[in-house]
């Protein structure tokens, strides 16, 4: 911490209040965002906080001139909150960064354009970078963490300052992100549905006005929400969007989409190349995909077992459990083509022995009644086409299509 | 009301056993202020329900603040006893109440005759004395009128809910009526612990005891046979999920002190088998709450025994899935999964019904050994799902493939198919010998 003297610090003060009144006048909505872009720890920015840690009375600085004193309600706080950032107490900068928020959004609100929208943004971001930095420091003093959650409620005041029918409207998407973050971090994600809804349903929004950036983020966490709730064309539907409108040289956001979009064109029939995820480091998913691939249960099991705690914690693991299904059909599809390369007369005809012959060369140890089972499962649910005689323990194929596929619909339930 | 009686305290969450003193991630080291108020709103550290109203603040119209012991018939208030019943954020209290219902309480009900037959001294149903008589569950409480004498302490508390327990035994009276008893009283233990935030590790237990008592309601009451059973039920699970969930967040609190991992997973697998079915998206997703759970729950028995039973159920492999749950569950587990067993066990014939050679009746032998059912059980299973079954001219009796008759299964129906057939009920995987082990 460089410890500038009395005059230098005042000199700073100063013209950082100075840097505020004029991006205001001069609606400079760049100049404005970047005065409280604490997580940028930017030198200039850090500098004034020292600058406030050594002069300890800005507060006079700022009820010098009327110019920076039509701001007092908002910077008297921001500095208390710049100066906090600068020894390491979040949780006293949070605290003071709310205060600033609020004050901001009391002016924000009486400016008509909304040339301020940028600044608005950067607002929503610190206040929940704060608040995890925050609640980690009051977890780690034995106390209970809920300023994430304080931010939570003023992001959602901010979001109804800005659903209105004014041009500040297109702001409401990326506040709504920060809450899905915000939701997810904290596990509540079911508040997402009342933001959800007034997204989807007010007349003030046109869903094609909000910017790019911001309709992909939030296609991504609405697609998150039909994977968890295995919806499973709504949620191709949501993640591809997120897909095809993400900027491309953003990989670590296509990896984010893929991760979850992987598991669900699986659940509807579809296999990712495995330089697919080669490319995106996601080849956790690689034996999964080998498993459909083969028919090989076995695979399927181990995949899901070597990366149980990673699948278990995206939420995935379900999703990808319930692909037995689709392995059990390709091995029988398999065994089918054997049989039909030996005598295609008798192709269509599958003896329950012989399946369960195959499944103990897998290494998975079922007796002829849990195969029958099994068959009688994928044939209710239109996995195989055909029928089963339990006298002669014979699985009879459809002379046509016998395996139908998925075809981009999820298997029965 | 004088608050005077009533003493603001530091949180009362002493663990009973050790605690490692180098660890500083307990929640717990909140001393109120002398603006309590202020503070507490922030040093909560069980999260709150957020759908704290408020009080009621009822002095207008009941001036001597006793507090409203209606029975709780009525279905419709139970939105409103959620916010109630949730801790206020007023500072919590320690109860001085040596009985198991405050003496003023218990005069009072004298004179209403308000008395649950339990609590008769021989039969009266104007007179009761401490040994009998249990606090109600009070659905207006308003935690600031509440005096310290009213609420009873942790010593209190678990000695009445041994007491209360220990009526299931009682062959005196209709299942029904001791379930409703313990289930009003036991509430108003929970209300009383909420009240003075106790949640170590002997409220975990106490806790824990009455998820039993509620699992095994849960399956007796299907045995039952009264009008007003499917309320009871639906009441039952209300309040099975409640306290199943707040004693994960019990849990969640308690992650330091280790003895607590015995029972954790046997109680989380709890959940699981609640949410067999996805299909109701009113609760959470179960991807969404496997998130939560530390890996070594996941892991543990308990827990693969109900993840295992999730798979089955879920594709549909009525074999295994039978044949796990009869040699895996535990009785408090099987309590849970009973109306699944039968659910599947109609879907299995309606399979079977749907995918055989038409030409070959199925012999009904067969689908008894696969289905883990009598004979008999498995022709009434058929008939009520309406099937025909056919008898040749021995003894053996078939199923005929491809009936187009077969009735939509859902586990309601198949729950009332099967307590529709009395043979039935007896094929249940368990023989049902009731002995509850708390």
């Amino acid at each position: 911490m460089a410890y500038p003297s009395m005059g230098e610090a005042h000199r700073r003060i100063t013209d950082y209040l100075n840097n505020f009144s004029d991006a205001v006048s001069y609606q400079d909505v760049a100049s404005l965002a970047q005065l409280f872009s604490f997580s940028s720890n930017s030198p200039p920015l850090l500098s004034v906080a020292d600058a406030l840690n050594f002069f300890q009375d800005a507060n006079r600085l700022i009820k010098q001139s009327e110019k920076f004193s039509q701001y007092g309600e908002i910077l008297a706080p921001l500095f208390r909150s710049l100066q906090s950032y600068r020894t390491g107490n979040l949780v006293d900068a949070y605290h003071a960064f709310e205060k600033f928020a609020n004050a901001f959004i009391q002016e924000f609100r009486n400016w008509e354009s909304a040339w301020a929208l940028e600044a608005l943004y950067v607002i929503a971001y610190e206040i929940r970078v704060l608040a995890e930095r925050a609640d980690r420091e009051l977890a780690s003093n034995g106390k209970s963490p809920e300023k994430l959650k304080g931010a939570g409620s003023f992001l959602m005041k901010v979001f109804g300052v800005l659903a209105g029918k004014g041009p500040k409207r297109v702001g409401a998407l990326y506040v709504t992100c920060q809450l899905f973050k915000i939701y997810f971090k904290l596990g509540t994600v079911h508040l997402c549905r009342s933001v959800i809804r007034s997204i989807e349903t007010a007349r003030i929004f046109d869903f094609e006005e909000f910017p790019r950036r911001d309709k992909v983020t939030y296609m991504y966490y609405t697609g998150r929400l039909e994977v968890f709730n295995e919806n499973f064309p709504a949620a191709d539907h949501k993640l591809s969007y997120a897909l095809t409108h993400c900027n491309p040289l953003r990989e670590a956001n296509i990896r984010m989409i893929l991760k979850y979009l992987i598991p669900v064109k699986l659940s509807l029939g579809i296999l990712p190349e495995t330089s697919l995820l080669e490319k995106y480091n996601l080849l956790e998913y690689n034996n999964v995909v080998q498993a459909l691939k083969r028919g090989d249960l076995r695979l399927l099991r181990h995949a899901l077992q070597e990366h149980e705690d990673q699948f278990l914690r995206s939420g995935v693991y379900l999703v990808l459990e319930k692909l037995e299904l689709q392995v059990y059909q390709r091995l029988v599809k398999k065994i089918y083509f054997i049989q039909k390369q030996k005598d295609p007369s008798k192709a269509h005809q599958l003896k329950l022995e012989v399946i369960v012959k195959a499944l103990k060369w897998l290494e998975m140890d079922m007796d002829l009644d849990e195969v029958e089972c099994i068959m009688t499962i994928l044939i209710y649910k239109n996995l195989v086409k055909g029928y089963f005689a339990h006298k002669s323990k014979v699985v009879v194929l459809s002379k046509q299509d016998p395996f139908p596929k998925l075809n981009g619909k999820p298997v029965n339930s | 009301m004088e608050d005077s009686t009533r003493r603001r305290q530091q949180r009362r969450n002493q663990p009973s056993s050790s605690t490692s003193s180098t660890a500083p991630t307990r929640f717990r080291s909140q001393k109120l202020s002398t603006n309590p108020t202020k503070t507490t709103q922030s040093s909560n550290f069980v999260p709150r329900s957020n759908t704290i109203t408020g009080t009621t603040r009822d002095s207008t119209r009941n001036p001597a603040h006793i507090p409203n012991w209606k029975s709780e018939a009525n279905a419709a208030t139970n939105k409103h006893e959620e916010e109630t019943e949730a801790r206020e954020d007023v500072g919590s209290i320690i109860g001085t109440c040596p009985f198991m219902c405050p003496e003023g309480e218990r005069a009072q009900r004298e004179r209403l005759r308000d008395l649950a037959v339990f609590e008769r001294l021989s039969g009266d149903p104007r007179k009761t004395s401490p040994a009998l008589a249990v606090k109600k569950f009070c659905r207006t409480i308003s935690l600031k009128y509440v005096q310290s004498s009213d609420v009873r302490p942790l010593t209190v508390l678990e000695d009445t809910l041994n007491y209360l327990l220990n009526l299931l035994d009682s062959s005196e009276h209709p299942f029904e009526v001791i379930h409703d008893f313990i289930f009003d009283r036991t509430r108003s233990i929970r209300q009383d612990l909420s009240m003075q935030n106790i949640v170590n590790e002997r409220a975990i237990h106490m806790y824990e005891k009455m998820v039993k008592f509620h699992v095994v309601s849960h399956q007796r009451l299907r045995g039952c046979s009264s009008s007003s059973i499917s309320s009871l039920q639906y009441l039952n699970l209300e309040q099975l999920t409640k306290t199943l969930t707040s004693l994960y967040i019990m849990y969640e609190a308690n992650h330091n002190n280790n003895s607590v991992y015995e029972n954790e997973a046997q109680f989380r697998s709890f959940y699981v088998l609640l949410h067999l079915d996805s299909k109701n998206q009113q609760t959470e997703s179960l991807s969404l709450w496997f998130r939560r759970v530390p890996s070594p729950i996941m892991k543990a028995k308990e827990m693969c025994f109900a993840r295992q039973v999730l798979r089955l159920y879920r594709m549909g492999n009525y074999k295994r899935f039978l044949y796990t749950v009869s040699s895996e569950a535990s009785y408090l587990q099987y309590c849970i999964i009973e109306p699944y067993v039968n659910e599947v066990r109609a879907l299995a014939i309606s399979y079977i019904n749907n995918c055989c050679y038409k030409v070959h009746p199925y012999p009904l032998e067969q689908l008894s050994k696969l289905l883990m059912m009598k004979e008999l059980d498995v022709e009434s299973l058929c008939h009520s799902c309406g099937l025909e079954t056919l008898t040749d001219n021995g003894e053996n009796k078939s199923l005929p493939m491809k009936q187009t008759t077969v009735t939509a299964i859902t586990r309601h129906i198949a729950t009332i198919i099967i307590q529709n057939c009395p043979s039935v009920v007896g094929g249940s995987l368990y023989v049902l010998d009731v002995t509850l082990f708390f």
